[in-house]
């Protein structure tokens, strides 16, 4: 079932800016990464899904109903970027408050409340006024209201921004939390090596559009790199599948490599490329791209599109 | 709504400013109850320098009346401002701070929203309106003596009353309109000015009926119906000050008090015009970003 789906939803200001032209379904149980620079469009796709923003056109479902409806909200949980909570309750009135609104039966109201204060890590200091909180323990209590009514999906707006090394790691452990429950939590960040080993599913945005979609790891399968140390230099005639090559470093008699070949399958084949030329061959390490390589080259591929295109 | 009421309500008790303002009316209650007391106490009811019969009667009704319409007048006008700083606020500046975002992502409505905002700003300020009408007139009638015991019937007080608590509605509904469309600065201003202009008409008005100039009394009566306060207040006193059985109670009208009369008709326009701008306000506010 897809737990968001959109179809060319577009949001944009007196036809400037927003993001445009969105297309996605996601499914459940799966931590989502909706990645781009600050400005990118990020923060005015999850206000539009949920309703805050009037889209300019296209659609969009949460859960099956049409964004904007009041249905469409009733499974949601949502912390946002610029997280601001009144200053004259405390944490706990705040939850309550809240738990009012998601109608929370009354009787399990507290119960769940002090389960999500324990989950965001705020036991003991739930009763402090939220004028007095840092900006990491409000971050916190964002989380718990988020989180409160046992959402199925949950969208999450640059979740770690005011927290420090400790809390991050509690918001990654949070979000596999979630994702082990069944739920579905669509993240918004421009701070990829924390999402990295959460997310499974990525689009990248970049000037309002939507450039690539889909499991991370696959995204630069359209490429791919391996080291190889050498005894001799490899010589300037390769074969056709290797795009590109560079040596990283020389030591006495070792060389090592930079080679970049058009597909995973080319690997084998440049082994014995340059065994049956001679070359003896101490390592070859294929090179894992990281969320950072994949989103650069992404949005790297958009800009020389774009070139193009003006010429 | 009521989760939202509640909000509002408390969030409204919680401010600095609402409590300098319960502090500054009890002050402002101070003040004028010893006015009241000395008023009456030095005023003796007869004496050889002072003119007798029914001059000295129709004197003591318009003196009494004028100095409790003073402070029902200065009553409404701290109401005024207390209504409109606290609606132009209440949205607006939930929009700036993006407060508003955790609000309306809840499985409620704007409508509900607006609603909620509307009902617990109202429920706060026609309590402190009735307490301070009832305060005001207590301290005029109780420690005035006699010299400033005005003739006026608990029913009167009760029908005036329900007429004055009209006023921070149709306030509140408009800057409740304004803070959706603006932000709150410009908000406040655009409130403050309808209001003053709104005042001014109604003085207009009034000097109109005393000089007989009708272009006057019908620009009071175009900004009335444009922004219906003044007419309100000015109905408000006609109801506790005039009584068919009381044949001094022409003597009561004055610049604090009304000359003219505005009709029952202006009460149900009032009434109205607060209603459909809430609505207005909800559907302005259902089309809109935030």
């Amino acid at each position: 079932m897809n737990v968001i789906q959109t179809k060319s939803l577009t949001k944009t200001y007196n036809g400037k800016g927003g993001i445009s032209d969105v297309t996605l379904s996601i499914g459940e149980g799966i931590v989502y990464g909706f990645l781009g620079p600050n400005g990118s469009g990020k923060s005015t796709f999850v206000r539009t899904l949920l309703g805050l923003l009037q889209p300019t056109s296209g659609e969009g479902y949460i859960l099956g109903e049409p964004i904007g409806t009041i249905k469409s909200r009733e499974q949601v949980g949502y912390l946002p970027e610029l997280f601001r909570y009144p200053e004259w309750l405390t944490g706990k009135q705040l939850l309550q408050s809240h738990a009012e609104l998601c109608k929370i039966p009354v009787r399990s109201r507290n119960k769940r409340i002090e389960e999500v204060i324990e989950l965001v890590g705020m036991t003991g200091r739930e009763n402090g006024k939220i004028s007095g909180f840092s900006k990491g323990m409000s971050q916190r209590i964002g989380l718990a209201c988020a989180i409160l009514n046992d959402p199925k999906v949950v969208f999450l707006d640059e979740p770690t921004s005011a927290l420090d090394p400790i809390g991050r790691k509690d918001v990654r452990d949070l979000m596999v939390y979630l994702r082990d429950q069944g739920k579905t939590v669509f993240l918004n960040s421009h701070l990829l090596y924390e999402v990295e080993s959460v997310c499974d599913h990525v689009s990248i945005v970049h000037q309002g559009d939507m450039i690539v979609q889909g499991p991370w790891r696959e995204l630069l399968m359209t490429e791919t790199k391996v080291e190889v140390v050498t005894d001799l230099p490899i010589g300037t005639n390769l074969p056709a599948f290797v795009t590109q090559y560079q040596k990283v470093n020389e030591e006495l008699t070792r060389t090592r490599w930079e080679i970049q070949l058009e597909n995973e399958s080319d690997i084998p084949k440049i082994i014995q490329y340059l065994s049956t030329n001679g070359t003896a061959i101490y390592e070859v390490k294929p090179i894992i791209p990281h969320l950072e390589d994949v989103f650069l080259y992404w949005v790297n591929q958009k800009k020389e599109n774009a070139y193009v295109d003006n010429q | 709504m009521w989760t939202i009421s509640k909000l509002t309500f408390k969030e409204m008790i919680s401010k600095r400013i609402f409590i300098i303002t319960i502090v500054m009316t009890l002050i402002f209650l101070a003040l004028y109850g010893t006015a009241i007391y000395f008023a009456g106490k030095d005023t003796p009811g007869g004496g050889a320098n002072m003119i007798q019969g029914p001059e000295l009667i129709l004197m003591q009704q318009f003196v009494a009346s004028q100095l409790l319409g003073v402070g029902l007048y200065f009553s409404s006008f701290i109401i005024a401002l207390l209504a409109i700083l606290s609606s132009v606020t209440s949205i607006s500046g939930e929009i700036s701070s993006h407060q508003i975002d955790t609000w309306l992502m809840r499985p409620i409505s704007r409508a509900q929203f607006v609603m909620g905002k509307f009902v617990g700003l109202s429920l706060l300020m026609i309590s402190y309106a009735v307490g301070l009408f009832f305060s005001i007139t207590a301290l005029h009638q109780g420690i005035g003596s006699e010299w400033m015991e005005l003739d006026i019937s608990l029913i009167q007080m009760l029908k005036a009353v329900s007429v004055f608590v009209i006023q921070p509605f149709v306030l509140i509904s408009f800057g409740l309109l304004v803070s959706t469309r603006m932000t709150t600065l410009n908000a406040g201003i655009v409130s403050i000015v309808l209001y003053g202009a709104a005042f001014i008409g109604g003085f207009i008005e009034q000097f109109g009926s005393l000089a007989e100039k009708t272009t006057l009394v019908n620009i009071g009566i175009i900004m009335s119906l444009i922004f219906p306060v003044d007419s309100i207040y000015r109905k408000m006193t006609v109801l506790l000050f005039d009584t068919t059985d009381n044949p001094l109670s022409f003597a009561q009208g004055g610049m604090f008090t009304s000359i003219s009369t505005p009709s029952n008709l202006m009460v149900w326009y009032a009434l109205l015009y607060g209603v459909l701008i809430v609505l207005f306000t909800i559907y302005r506010f259902n089309k809109r970003d935030v």
